[in-house]
């Protein structure tokens, strides 16, 4: 994992290739102006022989164009609701997030370290791990007492999920000469665990939890929107960026959910950023490869 | 036919001579006594004839002292007929033949001789009751007589011990039974029975028994099941009502349609992102912008963009299932060993040939866990864009029955789409494997 070199000139063909994503988008978007040019009825002809609208191009033009998205960005960047949703979003990730590394790290150990535990605990763990989270959604409302509960316990359980699969994956492939060499050296059940066991898993937890935090975003923003986002808390733009999003689509303010689901985006790569910083300090030998 | 007298022989003395000889060098001691027990020796002068080819195929012949000449007939295809037989050889091996009762050869006493004569159907009796040496002295007939008496033809009518042997080797069902009767034996099933009863006990006795205060809202596992059998559904929804599988098809048919498209854009798409330097540095930088945006974030901008619900749906699934097939191909395009790409052109390939017979069968591992993933999220997309826009299909199961409080319908719901998930993910698996043998094999190789 060697640190990669900055290189400038990959810098600039990837500023060159977004700004031609971006242009394109442009185009595309604004085709509900262009195409209504008489210089453009030849356009319009093809697109209703192949049965779509006339009035743009088909799908990119019913998309708000890249510069009415900054505009929009603008105006809601002074605004408190959106930085509240910001922060409701963020609680809710690292909520689950969280309650999912301390409940799956022990989980995941206890599965990977004992025979018994894995024979008793796995086979439930397979059973219920094919339903997606999503679908828990519902039973999760019904079940908790507040909303905020039972988003946070749909976004646990599937970085849960990644999480204990990744713990018992990398406790699996820890070399069985390690065990071997530990043991006839004469260590205790206590110092494998410590000395062997851990280290030996860490990569494996670290490389669990950041998928488990892409994930977590992921299905926080859908339980936000399927639940009406705990609308409660903070007023109508308050309840968290999924929300914020649904709300916007329902407000008709196409912009707006563009610059949601960039927010998301965006939140969901620092996120993992961090995560990732603090996996390499957490493992400092695999930067010496 | 002179000089046919069988006169008994010593057990010490004949082990002494089947030890001198090839096919019984490494037999055990106790099975050579028995082979003892059947054997005679005989004497012969120079001059006469112990057998004619065509002759009566019976005994198994070792000299003990003296010369025969052994002809084979034309017909056996040796490349060299003629041998003097000495000390230790061993001959009259029609006799072990399975389709020829009949001698092959012609062998004249040219000196005095001395030999022990084992009746073939007894010493195949003896073979047959130690399988396992019995094959390793049968084989030993069969080096033999290919080497010594140049003769290749005949092995396959060596009468197989080893062929009794194979047929009570494990195979096919044997092999699954086996595997069945070994699991039993483990603690494994009834470790899992314990797993699963504390699950589902926990289940009937939370909510149904003893109604702690947040399970009563939640379906009992008896009503659920109650339910999902009954002919006559309280809530409309069972095994039994039509209506059920239409929504099992329904999203099964979107997931196939998503899957299919992102595989058929996908993969195309991660071959060249991973083979071409330039095309990856236009391409992925857009690539990595759109992909940490959750698929969620797109419902709604799907629903704009596609006038029907339907195609939004399938948009939604696709989308998902597409990043993953691509990062996945293009990563295992990277995972090449460079050195089998300057093979290919060492050896004379053009880049066409490179890509088809290098990149794409290189990359194939890595595909297919490309694939296993986006199926998994296929699903994971579908459920979300059939709760918050569809008609029909599992996730509008899932989110119609909440809102109309059918509570069990749900659970239903949430089990299907398990089951029918899990299938499908083990239906890529199995292809995989398939289309990858030489992976498996590799693996299992490996693995010894």
């Amino acid at each position: 994992m060697a640190a990669r070199k900055f290189d400038s000139k990959a810098l600039a063909k990837g500023v060159f290739s977004i700004l031609v994503f971006l242009v394109l988008w442009e185009i595309g978007s604004r085709s509900k102006q262009w195409i209504a040019l008489d210089a453009f009825s030849w356009l319009r002809d093809m697109l209703e022989a192949f049965g779509f609208r006339s009035k743009y191009l088909p799908w990119i033009g019913a998309i708000p164009a890249p510069s009415a998205v900054l505009v929009a960005w603008k105006d809601v960047l002074f605004d408190a609701g959106y930085w509240h949703s910001w922060y409701m979003s963020g609680a809710r990730v690292f909520g689950g997030f969280i309650a999912a590394m301390l409940v799956g790290i022990p989980f995941g150990l206890a599965l990977a370290v004992s025979r018994t535990v894995h024979g008793i605990g796995f086979p439930v763990f397979e059973l219920l791990r094919p339903i997606p989270p999503l679908a828990w959604v519902p039973a999760s409302i019904i079940f908790w007492p507040t909303q905020e509960l039972s988003i946070a316990f749909v976004t646990f359980l599937d970085a849960f999920y990644t999480v204990v699969i990744n713990v018992v994956g990398g406790a699996k492939s820890i070399d069985v000469r390690f065990f071997q060499a530990a043991q006839s050296m004469g260590s205790s059940k206590a110092d494998i665990f410590r000395r062997v066991i851990l280290p030996g898993t860490l990569p494996s937890i670290v490389v669990g939890s950041a998928v488990g935090m892409g994930i977590t975003w992921e299905v926080v923003v859908a339980a936000e929107m399927i639940s009406g986002g705990g609308s409660q808390v903070g007023g109508t733009s308050g309840g968290g960026l999924g929300f914020f999003i649904w709300n916007s689509y329902v407000g008709g303010s196409y912009e707006q959910i563009v610059v949601g689901m960039i927010s998301i985006g965006i939140a969901g790569y620092i996120s993992s950023e961090l995560l990732r910083h603090f996996g390499k300090y957490l493992t400092p030998w695999l930067r010496l490869r | 036919m002179p000089q046919q007298d069988k006169q008994p022989i010593s057990p010490d003395m004949m082990i002494g001579i089947l030890k001198a000889t090839m096919p019984f060098q490494v037999v055990s001691e106790p099975l050579l006594r028995r082979i003892a027990a059947i054997g005679w020796k005989t004497t012969f002068r120079a001059g006469d004839t112990l057998y004619e080819a065509g002759g009566p195929a019976d005994d198994l012949f070792i000299v003990v002292a003296g010369k025969i000449d052994h002809e084979l007939q034309p017909g056996v295809h040796a490349r060299r007929p003629m041998k003097t037989l000495v000390e230790g050889d061993v001959f009259g091996w029609a006799a072990l033949l399975e389709k020829v009762p009949n001698r092959l050869a012609k062998a004249v006493c040219t000196e005095d001789a001395l030999v022990i004569r084992i009746n073939g159907e007894e010493l195949l009796k003896v073979l047959e009751s130690d399988p396992n040496a019995g094959d390793v002295v049968m084989s030993r007939f069969a080096t033999m007589i290919t080497r010594d008496y140049t003769v290749p033809d005949l092995i396959a009518q060596l009468r197989g011990i080893h062929r009794k042997l194979h047929a009570r080797d494990p195979q096919g069902m044997n092999v699954t039974l086996y595997r069945v009767s070994r699991w039993l034996k483990s603690p494994k099933p009834y470790l899992m029975l314990i797993g699963l009863s504390i699950f589902f006990g926990g289940w009937y006795l939370f909510v149904e028994v003893l109604r702690l205060p947040r399970f009563r809202e939640m379906p009992g596992i008896t009503t659920v099941v109650a339910e999902w059998m009954s002919p006559n559904p309280t809530y409309g929804l069972s095994i039994y009502t039509g209506e059920y599988y239409q929504h099992i098809l329904v999203s099964i048919w979107r997931v196939t349609q998503a899957f299919f498209l992102a595989t058929a854009l996908g993969v195309p798409l991660g071959l060249f992102l991973g083979w071409s330097r330039k095309f990856k540095d236009l391409v992925f930088p857009v690539f990595e912008t759109l992909r940490p945006i959750p698929i969620l974030a797109w419902v709604p901008i799907a629903i704009v963009m596609f006038v029907a619900t339907e195609s939004a749906v399938i948009f939604l699934t696709f989308l998902a299932s597409f990043f993953a097939t691509a990062l996945n191909t293009m990563l295992g395009v990277e995972s090449i060993d460079e050195s089998y790409v300057r093979a290919a052109y060492c050896l004379g390939s053009n880049e066409r040939q490179v890509f088809l017979h290098v990149i794409v069968p290189g990359s194939l591992p890595f595909i297919f866990t490309g694939l296993q993933i986006s199926v998994g999220v296929a699903w994971f997309s579908l459920v979300a864009a059939e709760m918050v826009s569809g008609q029909y299909g599992l996730g509008y199961v899932i989110n119609t029955s909440y809102t109309t409080v059918k509570y069990p319908t749900i659970i239903i719901g949430m089990i299907t789409l398990g089951a029918v998930g899990y299938v499908t993910s083990a239906m890529v698996r199995v292809a995989g494997d398939y289309m990858m043998q030489w992976r498996l094999r590799e693996l299992a190789m490996g693995a010894n």
